[in-house]
């Protein structure tokens, strides 16, 4: 059984995606879902705290992949924050650090935003 | 003395305390840049030198010597690389001057005369060179001072290659890290792929698997479907290439993976506008049934072979669930379209009278086999609103669903026809009519009927273009062919009427109606027809038998004469008067 679930709060004014469980191929397009529900409705400052997120699959990092030029082209971004080492072992693997704002908290995404404002 | 000697000492002292520091610093630490920093700032500071460089040499490439660290030096920058080849002897010195050497070597400042070569080696491999400037007071080194340096060169190359195999060490980790995490992604999406039929959900989870491991922004797939090439999936496309460009991409990229040429890009404006940098075909079983195109890694990082495996493995993969999704889609549309046939089989069986009826004073026996599920043949058995027997037999041109439809039509006329008082001409043409209306003008159809009038013996018919139904009369062995009636049915408007034609029907007489299945079924291999000879003398042989036993030797007689098998629908409808 797959336990991956997203919670949707905002913080500051700013859409704040938790992410819970295992992403992997199976649970990427609940992402996906969430994503385009925001970036559908203008929301473009958007950020991804994955302190519960206990494993992330290619796949997972792919639907980051997909909506990154979506999100920035309308002004906005999506910044990642709160990863456990597992987690960003396998961003870094695949070279994310270079495309993506991965931060140690919440807070310090919330301060890039606000100084990019 | 005692001053100089005590000296003396300290100086010896300090070096060695020197010495020893670094060597600890340099030994614990795990990164080149400071142990080699750390040699060049000891040296210039110790041997008061203001120009100095480390090169580090690239065994391999054709620039050998890398300016890895350099102070005071403006003709090159730290990064900058260089090419000279010294003897492998010389290599092995614990120092050299310039100026011995100073064909073989660029000068890499100004007045190379005095400068100093220490190379950096450990026991067998060459690491590069620590350069040093002359004095800065234009003294020479002493011969002290020159083997402080030595001994420092010593440590820090084995500082340095510690540090290089460690980074080595760290670089074969994280790339057996990316495998390991490459087969993850290859297993995930197996057992993914092998619980969904929907396509739609497959080519999602390929993307995203996609875009992922390979950190690529764009991407297509084009399919070859059953019926066409199509752009399955994509992502990031800001082109979406037409259906011309599509089929060329298909028809140009081979079977591997073809890093894209200009003229490529030329021909395929949409591959251009994109940014595609690779295009891999892939083939199951020897069939190319797609081709891929992704863009270039988001961070510039050139795809290496391994990438390309992983690559080909996870379309590999997504293909083979592609596949199987059509397939499955295939045998659904066949299962569905057998079980309509069977059931439009069932309902035409029910258009038939099952079983044919007794008809008093006469021995009847009536059959239709059907090459198709369903088929154009026809027979009927009807009661007359005026007690007499209708008999009728036709054949729709074609086979299949579209005979059967109009077989059904032609059945619910004849039926809505029957009580109606008007003379079996007059009904011929109705049926004509409305047939010619309803259809296209290349179906047709062949039919024959006939109305008994018991008290009289007489048979009433009209042949509207089917083959004359044989009739035997009792004690003669020639037939006679009940031909006359008119066009058959659904070619034309009727004309001129339909003719009627009466007949004596007596006690061992025998009427045999039969559809072109019979006289027209084909021997395959000397291409023969059964024909009306065989057919005569086969109804010959059997004619003291009963109707059923003549219809079962005719359809045995067809079957040998055709080893089995039967082209067309075959229906047969024999009457005998009984005697």
């Amino acid at each position: 059984m797959n336990t991956f679930k997203i919670n949707h709060r905002t913080s500051s004014g700013y859409d704040v995606l938790d992410l819970y469980g295992e992403l992997d191929a199976h649970t990427a397009s609940q992402l996906e879902d969430s994503l385009k529900l925001l970036i559908d409705s203008q929301k473009s400052n958007i950020i991804v705290n994955c302190k519960d997120l206990d494993y992330i699959a290619s796949a997972g990092l792919g639907v980051f992949m997909a909506y990154i030029e979506d999100v920035r082209s309308s002004g906005g971004d999506i910044k990642l924050t709160n990863m456990n080492d597992k987690v960003y072992n396998v961003f870094d693997l695949l070279g994310f650090p270079t495309l993506y704002d991965i931060l140690d908290d919440e807070s310090d995404a919330i301060n890039k935003f606000l100084s990019e404002a | 003395m005692s001053q100089s000697a005590s000296n003396d000492d300290l100086q010896t002292r300090f070096e060695l305390k020197t010495v020893l520091e670094t060597s600890r610093m340099l030994i614990e630490s795990r990164k080149s840049d400071f142990v080699l920093n750390n040699l060049l700032l000891i040296v210039m500071g110790k041997l008061l030198t203001t120009k100095a460089a480390i090169l580090l040499h690239n065994p391999g490439r054709h620039k050998n010597y890398t300016i890895q660290k350099a102070r005071g030096i403006t003709r090159f920058s730290e990064g900058d690389s260089l090419r000279f080849e010294l003897d492998p002897n010389q290599k092995k010195h614990p120092h050299f001057y310039y100026r011995d050497y100073s064909d073989s070597i660029p000068p890499l400042i100004d007045n190379m005369e005095n400068t100093l070569f220490f190379p950096l080696r450990t026991s067998n491999h060459h690491l590069g060179f620590l350069f040093i400037d002359k004095k800065a007071t234009g003294e020479p080194y002493t011969e002290r001072e020159l083997e402080f340096v030595e001994s420092l060169c010593i440590i820090s190359s084995v500082a340095i290659a510690n540090s290089q195999l460690f980074d080595e060490l760290k670089a074969t980790n994280r790339k057996l890290d990316r495998r390991i995490h490459e087969l993850n992604t290859l297993f995930d999406l197996s057992k993914e792929f092998n619980l969904l039929a929907d396509r739609n959900k497959i080519t999602q989870i390929f993307k995203f698997a996609l875009l992922g491991q390979l950190f690529v922004r764009t991407f297509f797939l084009i399919y070859k479907t059953p019926e066409e090439l199509s752009l399955l999936v994509s992502s990031g496309l800001t082109t979406i290439p037409n259906k011309i460009e599509i089929d060329s991409i298909f028809e140009e990229c081979p079977v591997d993976v073809l890093p894209i040429e200009e003229d490529c890009l030329e021909r395929h404006p949409s591959l251009k506008k994109n940014g595609i940098a690779h295009l891999i075909g892939i083939s199951i079983q020897n069939e190319k049934v797609a081709v891929i195109g992704v863009g270039e890694r988001v961070n510039g990082e050139p795809f290496t072979e391994t990438d390309f495996n992983f690559l080909k493995s996870l379309c590999n993969l997504a293909i083979v669930s592609i596949q199987k999704t059509y397939f499955i889609e295939d045998r659904i549309d066949k299962e569905r379209m057998e079980e309509e046939l069977s059931i439009a089989k069932s309902i035409q069986q029910g258009l038939l009278p099952n079983p044919v009826p007794k008809i008093p004073g006469i021995d009847l026996a009536a059959q239709t086999i059907s090459s198709h599920a369903v088929g154009g043949d026809y027979f009927d058995v009807a009661t007359a609103p005026d007690n007499n027997t209708i008999f009728a037999i036709a054949d729709v041109t074609g086979k299949g669903v579209p005979a059967a439809l109009l077989m059904a039509n032609l059945q619910s006329m004849l039926h809505v026809l029957l009580p109606v008082d008007i003379t079996l001409a007059e009904a011929t043409e109705r049926i004509n009519n409305i047939i010619f209306r309803n259809t296209p003008s290349d179906k047709f159809i062949t039919f024959f009927w006939g109305k008994y009038i018991h008290k009289q013996s007489i048979f009433r018919y009209v042949n509207a273009g089917h083959n004359p139904p044989l009739l035997l009369r009792k004690d003669t062995d020639l037939f006679e062919e009940l031909g006359d009636g008119g066009l058959l049915l659904g070619a034309l408007e009727s004309m001129t009427p339909y003719e009627q034609t009466d007949i004596n029907l007596n006690a061992g007489d025998l009427l045999v109606c039969y559809t072109d299945g019979v006289n027209e079924a084909m021997e395959s291999i000397r291409r023969e027809e059964y024909g009306e000879e065989r057919l005569m003398e086969c109804i010959r042989l059997n004619r003291e038998k009963t109707s059923r036993e003549i219809l079962e030797a005719i359809v045995k007689d067809v079957r040998n004469f055709t080893d089995g098998s039967l082209q067309d629908d075959l229906t047969l409808l024999i009457i005998k008067a009984d005697g």
